[in-house]
């Protein structure tokens, strides 16, 4: 029933690395910032376990240790989020865990439900006939996914998280809700199509949702989230639709959003150390404060957005070409929810880094800054050279 | 086609994309010799996009492509594409050679050179590119380095370059809708399309129109036109002619050509035909109406630099191929007066430190040169014969006039065409006065002409002006715009440039000795009094705006031009309110509503915890109630 079951494929390895990546990124910066003196190492071993949990998702085939995978990046995610232990902190980890507990025991439900009928928890093997246990699993994928309508959680978690674990959490620990829809749905599983189109449909209002709150936010930290739920948004579009535009895209998807939401987690959590404070119309004029910051951010933003030298531009081309493949409506929410991506991130750039600010600016952390350039340049580097990890990842079927 | 430098072998077409990122580059990185590098680059360019130019005159200029995931990478050159990549280098060169004097030791200095290097690699590439979705690509850059571009201002130019590109990149996005529509529709989409892609069902229309959007609004037509009279109060005079006024009008329009002619054949669809005729005729009116009321030079030049936008999508709106034909020719010479224009006027701004109209006068003997320059690109851009705006305009009218034999509507865009071109004349004589005639206040006594490196291009661009225009069969239409045309080009009408240019000269020899020998050379010069009081000459001096203040001041009109400086028919101003309203509807009410019914759970959860706990209150009177209730219900049980 349960073992060690992993295997490699070259989804597998892609995503494993490129977690590894991040978590890395994320200790170098968390060394150079956490200044709090208390349980330092409880941190650290949080960071692990969800670095640990996704690649471990990533590489599993069988679907109850994904799912005790699963649990363990809850309970890293809730400490995280408590991390500072002061009362709100503490609400929003506890909000946090419940959400996403309890949709994952919802998830268990189907999860058992389709081993009754398989007799096996191996996802290669199995062929889902019960649509009641897909909708069961579905739910946790959502609640994980922060797709509409279970993503309420991330908006106090990104508050009071530190930042140098939110990009882990944006880049790592997010993701694997989309990796198990992608392994036991999208890989020919499941013939549904009326549940594919509303997984879609629920993507792209995910997306639209997301964008527009994130054009109307004045919290950084509630921009990063409204953003982080309309790109994920996204990424389970790509794996709603299917196909090899849909899948690959996704895939791209799943590299260009975590390079550049964690860039800009630990952008904007230097910002936030160096002025202590949050509110977006408080702070400005920070590109003469650091150019270097402001270039990079520039890179990570567009990358978000989607234009071209950056892989962003790659990975939305894709799912919007495989959207519209699939039906062009979806290819019409998609531009639309874009367009929204195109307006929030102007209007966040624009804010943060030209006009003035006001109040006093401490010195910036060269660490934290060298990381930002390298996820930057890596944004840059893998939009011009995007043929090798597509050449990777469609190489033999994606089987190594 | 290759070349081999240092025993590597290049591809032309590489290199014309290559030299100027590395140029630029090097230039970027090595400061000391910024010029050197810049130098290289862009005469290289140069000398690349002539043996190009040359090289297409016969054939085209195409590889097998490389295939990615599906999208075929090639390039191919025809003639259309090698007298563009020709004008794109030029312009890059000549506002190189301007900026050198005119940026020198003003902030941003040093990238402005790197973003026009990276800007002429990136037109470069959408030019040569041969698969839309590899155009799609460079397009993109052009919006980076637009925004990098428009942020070196006079002063904080930050919102106009958001406004830019929010606007460029919403056509953008729309742009690759409508692309990736035609991907899914009919595979890849290589130039030219053979056969030419027919215009059946809703989808491929929808492609068409979105495309169409891409193109016209990096051109600068109505209502994506926004930002450049937004950008020309606060960046210099050498973005606005290298960008709004040269660039984005050469590859806007190429793309619209190609995707009216060479992709799908337009002339097949009246509809999409009169759709194009009435954007370009609003643009024409609107835009130049807005132009008569400006007192600053840049804006006032900056709306005619949309304005003129409206003869090129109404010429190739037309169908009819002496109207294509017009519209290109009408594009290649906005680019060069407009530049031109910009250029002068940026000479006046670089001396005069103001381009305010009110403030300006009486350059005329003190900046010859710029005089002659601005005062050709004016008669040019109106029309005025034998330059080379009125040949092309002249052109786009046979066309409205051919377009009479398939629908009654040309009498209109006729007029708005005509009645544009008599407006702007008229706001380019104010705008002529009022730089360099007239009187001149005092603190501009001591105004010379603007520095070597500044004139020579304005005076390359005022010949160009010239030549186009008095051997506009000879030179530009032969070989440039006729070849670059998939059909063949019927002139009806008649008219002899040449024979034309000798008249005028006469007439305007006439009427220099009618001036000279005349009363009119000696005007009586008095003192202005009132009331017997006389007035400074300051107060008495009459500026150009104010001969045209009765324009705005004309009942409606008065209202409309209100609006229209409030930013009533701004398209970024409602297409922002709309997002916003959208973005607080999303927030407040959907997102509001779903963290609620969580709340309501919660509470829920709690209410139910509260009510079992009420079980276990820890009083024995309740347990024993409860033992005699399940006492009773078992009893119950067992005797049923």
């Amino acid at each position: 029933m349960i073992g060690l079951d992993f295997f490699l494929d070259r989804f597998g390895v892609f995503l494993s690395v490129l977690f590894v990546f991040i978590g890395l990124m994320s200790f170098i910066y968390a060394l150079a910032t956490i200044k709090q003196k208390g349980h330092r190492l409880e941190f650290y071993l949080m960071l692990l376990l969800i670095v640990g949990s996704g690649v471990g998702v990533a590489l599993s085939y069988n679907l109850l240790l994904m799912f005790i995978l699963w649990e363990i990046s809850t309970f890293a995610i809730w400490r995280a989020v408590g991390f500072y232990r002061k009362e709100e902190n503490i609400y929003a980890a506890n909000f946090t865990f419940l959400i996403n507990f309890a949709a994952a025991a919802i998830m268990l439900v189907g999860l058992v439900m389709l081993y009754l009928d398989n007799g096996t928890f191996n996802f290669f093997e199995i062929k889902i006939y019960n649509d009641l246990a897909a909708v069961l699993i579905l739910i946790g994928i959502l609640a994980k996914s922060v797709t509409i309508p279970l993503h309420i959680w991330l908006v106090p978690a990104y508050k009071s998280i530190p930042a140098s674990i939110g990009g882990c959490l944006a880049g790592v620990a997010e993701n694997i809700g989309v990796i198990l829809f992608l392994r036991l749905f999208t890989t020919g599983n499941y013939f549904a199509p009326e549940f594919f189109n509303t997984v879609a449909w629920l993507a792209i209002a995910s997306c639209i949702i997301g964008g527009g709150a994130a054009l109307i936010s004045n919290d950084l930290r509630d921009f990063l989230a409204f953003s982080t739920i309309s790109q994920i948004g996204f990424i389970l579009l790509g794996f709603a639709v299917g196909g090899t535009y849909g899948i690959i895209g996704g895939m791209l998807y799943i590299l260009a959003h975590g390079l550049a939401k964690a860039g800009l987690f630990y952008g904007v959590g230097l910002i936030e150390d160096a002025t202590g404070k949050s509110d977006l119309n408080a702070i400005g004029g920070m590109l003469k404060w650091s150019p270097v910051l402001g270039v990079s951010m520039a890179f990570l933003a567009g990358s978000i957005v989607g234009f071209f030298p950056l892989v962003g531009f790659w990975s939305k081309l894709a799912v919007i070409i495989g959207a519209v493949s699939n039906s062009a409506y979806f290819g019409i929410g998609a531009i639309v929810a874009a367009l929204f991506t195109l307006l929030y991130n102007l209007r966040f750039y624009t804010k943060l880094f030209f006009g003035q600010n006001t109040g006093k600016v401490k010195s910036l952390s060269y660490v934290g800054l060298t990381v930002v350039f390298i996820l930057a340049l890596l944004s840059l580097l893998f939009g011009i050279f995007i043929y090798q990890p597509v050449d990777y990842l469609t190489a033999n079927g994606g089987l190594l | 086609m290759s070349i081999t430098i240092l025993g590597v072998e290049f591809e032309i077409y590489y290199l014309i994309l290559l030299l100027p990122v590395v140029c630029g580059l090097l230039g970027y990185l090595i400061n000391r010799l910024r010029s050197e590098f810049n130098f290289l680059g862009f005469i290289l360019t140069l000398f690349f996009t002539i043996k190009i130019f040359i090289a297409t005159r016969t054939g085209v200029i195409t590889e097998i492509p490389t295939t990615m995931f599906g999208i075929d990478f090639r390039f191919y050159m025809d003639s259309l594409a090698g007298f563009i990549l020709l004008f794109n280098a030029i312009f890059a060169f000549l506002v190189w050679l301007y900026c050198l004097k005119s940026m020198s030791k003003k902030p941003g200095e040093r990238v402005y050179h790197l973003y026009i290097a990276l800007t002429l690699a990136a037109a470069n590439g959408v030019v040569i590119t041969g698969n839309l979705i590899f155009l799609l690509i460079f397009w993109n850059v052009l919006v980076f380095t637009l925004y990098g571009i428009l942020l070196v201002g006079k002063k904080d130019s930050s919102f106009a370059a958001r406004k830019a590109v929010t606007i460029i990149g919403v056509s953008d996005f729309l742009m690759m809708l409508g692309i990736v529509i035609l991907f899914v529709k009919v595979g890849n989409i290589n130039i030219p399309a053979d056969p030419k892609l027919l215009l059946n069902g809703p989808w491929m229309i929808t492609a068409y129109i979105l495309i169409m959007i891409g193109a016209i609004a990096k051109a600068g037509a109505i209502p994506l036109h926004t930002w450049i009279p937004e950008a020309a109060k606060v960046v210099p005079a050498s973005t606005m002619a290298f960008i709004p006024a040269s660039l984005d009008k050469l590859i806007g329009i190429y793309l619209l050509v190609r995707i009216s002619y060479f992709f799908f054949d337009i002339t097949g669809s009246v509809h999409l035909r009169i759709l194009l005729m009435i954007i370009g005729s609003v643009t024409i009116i609107a835009a130049v109406a807005m132009a008569m009321i400006q007192k600053e030079a840049m804006r006032l030049l900056s709306f005619h630099a949309v304005s003129q936008v409206g003869y090129m999508v109404l010429g190739i709106g037309t169908g009819i191929p002496i109207g294509i034909a017009g519209g290109l020719f009408h594009m290649l010479n906005h680019s060069i007066y407009k530049a031109c224009l910009f250029l002068s006027a940026g000479s006046v701004e670089y001396r005069a430190r103001t381009t305010d109209l009110d403030r300006l006068g009486g350059l005329a003997t003190k900046m010859p040169i710029t005089l002659f320059t601005f005062l050709i690109a004016a008669f040019a851009i109106s029309g005025v014969p034998p330059l080379n705006g009125f040949f092309s305009k002249w052109m786009v009218y046979q066309g409205i006039i051919e377009f009479g034999k398939v629908s009654n509507l040309w009498p209109i865009f006729l007029i708005a065409a005509m009645f544009g071109s008599i407006l702007t004349l008229a706001s380019f004589l104010k705008i002529t006065h009022s730089l360099f005639l007239g009187e001149r206040p005092k603190e501009l006594n001591k105004v010379r002409e603007a520095r070597f490196e500044m004139v020579v291009p304005a005076l390359i661009l005022a010949l160009l002006c010239i030549i186009f225009g008095v051997f506009a069969y000879k030179v530009p239409l032969r070989h440039l715009i006729y070849s670059a045309l998939p059909f063949s080009i019927v002139e009806s009408g008649f008219w002899m440039p040449s024979l034309a240019t000798v008249l005028i000269i006469i007439g305007i020899l006439v009427g220099l000795i009618i001036f000279l020998f005349g009363t009119a050379a000696k005007p009586r010069r008095s003192r202005v009094f009132i009331g017997g009081e006389i007035l400074d000459e300051e107060a008495a001096r009459i500026t150009g705006p104010n001969f045209y203040s009765s324009v705005n001041e004309l009942g409606m009109l008065k209202k409309t031009f209100e609006f229209g400086e409030g930013g009533a028919f701004d398209f970024y101003n409602h297409f922002l309110g709309i997002m916003r309203g959208l973005a607080v509807v999303f927030k407040d009410v959907i997102n509001s509503l779903i963290v609620a019914v969580y709340e309501y759970i919660g509470k829920l959860i709690k209410a139910l915890g509260s009510l079992l706990s009420a079980l276990h209150t820890g009083e024995l009177y309740n347990y024993v109630g409860w033992i005699f209730l399940g006492g009773i219900i078992l009893m119950l049980l067992l005797v049923l």
